[in-house]
């Protein structure tokens, strides 16, 4: 039988972290025994509360997935899942469930779940589950952190700035945009050489594109 | 079936017939007596009667006729030498009024203890065993879940280099804990499942089977199936577990229900009057012979031959455990069950126990 040691060894994953969340004190120990061994960084929780309130004083610094019993008591996984956007955690989550049946997969995966596992699993399918989750919320942090870079850069403009920008990327001439922002055209031109350095550009190309990408976000 | 239905009509036109000659007579005598008396309280008994008889709101309007025919025989006989008088109007209307209020309240008390029976009737049921049956899984499947994941992760900690013995010591420890949380869990089932001995007595069988068609009689009236227990009130008592053998009647009971039901919505077996009946003879020295019959869909080779196995069942949501719970309680007092299809030409199943008789009788 082929055992890979581990998951992943590309840095991006290196410091990833999985949330185990089962009421079934041995069922978690187990899960998280095993996702150890493959060198994951794991924490386990009894409840959805629990967990809750650790994502609140250590919010995890790498990517991270969910594991989460559906059948628990006091909340469930499925409405734990639910209010998940309203708590503000934006993680991939993984269905792991003693009893499913159909209806109750639809409802998660509709809710975005990335996968339904019924207990007992094949670790190869938990595994595989976890590496695309991690993957998903890598490409995630990556992206939110670039349109933080985006939008950061953006806020470095003027509001003068930004309007000319605006007027260039729409294809109008110095003339026109002084003309419909009411300055003079030495000016437009000297907010033009301003934003161009400002957002460390090229040319009117560049320009394009960069806004183009603030734009898609 | 034309007969009843006739029939049917007939009393039904009768009984509002009745009603109209009431209340003429009463507004008659309330209007048009001599004496000043509050003859408007006899409207009570049409408030009665339409309590036996009519919905909640039905009554409400009846209740709002006697109201308006009072106050009219009041105003009217204001203008006559006898006016009937105030005092006398309010006491009827009171009359009326408060019989109305308490009659309803009697009547939802009444429906209320009606649904009470019907869930426990449910409770008893044993196909409800479904919860049970998902209960015990899940409780089985947790460990085996942790059991499979475990040995998982003991694999991998012994694959490492240096293999890590520590982690999986401890995962092997926790299989070992599994495996018998597992095992504990399957001989709490099995206990529960082995019950208690049968507790044996003398029962006579008439009155059983009518206290649990009584139990049943608003299920069967909702759903028009009539019930007749043909059972002899002079039979010899039977020798059983007197709660078991309510169960097992019960669940033939309600299983032929079902069959009924299913025959009407596919719509076969419709010359057939919908009925149920339970009957019972001495079979022999030693036995009773107690016989649910009903004109259902009746039994194919393919049914009858699993109908007491275990999980095996012809409804949607059955578990498969009613008839099989039966043989096994019927076989541990030491009777019988068995099932065949209707012998007097009529579309339909029976069900057959065979039950012992009481010691004094059978000596």
């Amino acid at each position: 039988m082929k055992i890979p040691m581990s998951v992943d060894t590309s840095p991006s994953s290196s410091r990833a972290t999985v949330f185990v969340v089962d009421d079934d004190a041995s069922v978690r120990a187990s899960v998280q025994d095993l996702l150890e061994s493959v060198g994951l960084h794991v924490y386990g929780f009894a409840t959805t509360a629990d967990f809750v309130l650790h994502l609140q004083t250590q919010p995890p610094v790498g990517p991270a997935c969910l594991v989460l019993d559906i059948r628990m008591p006091g909340q469930s996984g499925l409405d734990f899942q639910k209010s998940m956007a309203q708590l503000g955690v934006h993680l991939p989550v993984i269905f792991v469930t003693g009893h499913g049946d159909v209806p109750m997969s639809v409802q998660a995966m509709k809710h975005g779940a990335l996968e339904f596992l019924m207990k007992p699993f094949r670790e190869q399918d938990l595994l595989d589950a976890i590496q695309k989750a991690i993957n998903i919320d890598q490409a995630h942090r990556v992206q939110v952190s670039e349109r933080q870079a985006l939008q950061s850069q953006w806020q470095q403009l003027t509001q003068g700035e930004q309007a000319v920008v605006r007027g260039v990327v729409a294809g109008q001439l110095n003339k026109q945009i002084a003309a419909d922002l009411g300055v003079s055209e030495v000016t437009v031109k000297v907010r033009r050489g301003h934003a161009m350095r400002k957002l460390q550009l090229r040319s009117v190309a560049d320009l394009v594109r960069w806004l183009d990408r603030l734009d898609a976000f | 079936m034309g007969m009843l239905k006739y029939s049917d009509r007939w009393r039904h036109q009768g009984w509002w017939l009745g009603m109209a000659v009431l209340v003429a007579v009463i507004a008659w005598v309330d209007t048009a007596m001599e004496q000043a008396v509050a003859a408007a309280v006899l409207y009570t008994l049409l408030i009665l009667l339409a309590l036996r008889k009519l919905s909640p709101r039905g009554v409400v309007a009846i209740m709002g006729i006697c109201v308006l025919l009072t106050l009219g025989s009041c105003l009217w006989s204001l203008h006559s030498a006898t006016p009937v008088g105030w005092i006398n109007t309010i006491i009827s209307l009171l009359a009326i009024v408060v019989t109305a209020y308490l009659g309803l309240r009697m009547k939802v008390a009444q429906s209320k203890a009606q649904a009470a029976q019907e869930r426990l009737m449910q409770l008893t049921r044993v196909s409800n065993v479904g919860a049970l049956g998902a209960s015990i899984a899940h409780e089985v499947n947790q460990p085996l879940a942790s059991i499979v994941t475990s040995g998982n992760a003991c694999q991998r900690w012994l694959a490492q280099q240096p293999p890590q013995m520590e982690r999986a010591h401890l995962a092997l420890q926790r299989i070992q804990q599994e495996a018998v949380r597992a095992s504990n869990v399957i001989s709490r089932v099995r206990g529960m499942a082995k019950g208690d001995a049968p507790q044996l007595e003398c029962v006579p069988l008439a009155p059983l089977v009518s206290e649990m068609m009584g139990l049943m009689q608003s299920s069967f009236d909702s759903q028009k199936i009539k019930v007749d227990n043909q059972v002899p009130t002079d039979m010899p008592d039977v020798w059983v577990d007197r709660l078991q053998l309510q169960q097992i009647l019960g669940n033939l009971l309600l299983n032929a229900m079902d069959a009924v039901q299913t025959a009407r919505e596919r719509s076969v077996n419709l010359d057939a009057l919908p009925c149920i009946s339970v009957s019972a003879h001495v079979c022999s020295e030693r036995q009773v012979q107690l016989t649910v019959m009903d004109t259902g869909t009746g039994l194919v080779p393919a049914v009858s031959e699993h109908l007491f196995d275990a999980f095996w069942s012809t409804k949607p949501q059955g578990l498969g455990l009613g008839l099989s719970l039966c043989r096994t309680m019927v076989e541990a007092m030491g009777g019988q069950i068995w099932a065949e299809n209707r012998s007097d030409g009529v579309t339909g199943a029976q069900f057959h126990l065979s039950l012992p008789l009481a010691p004094e009788t059978s000596s």
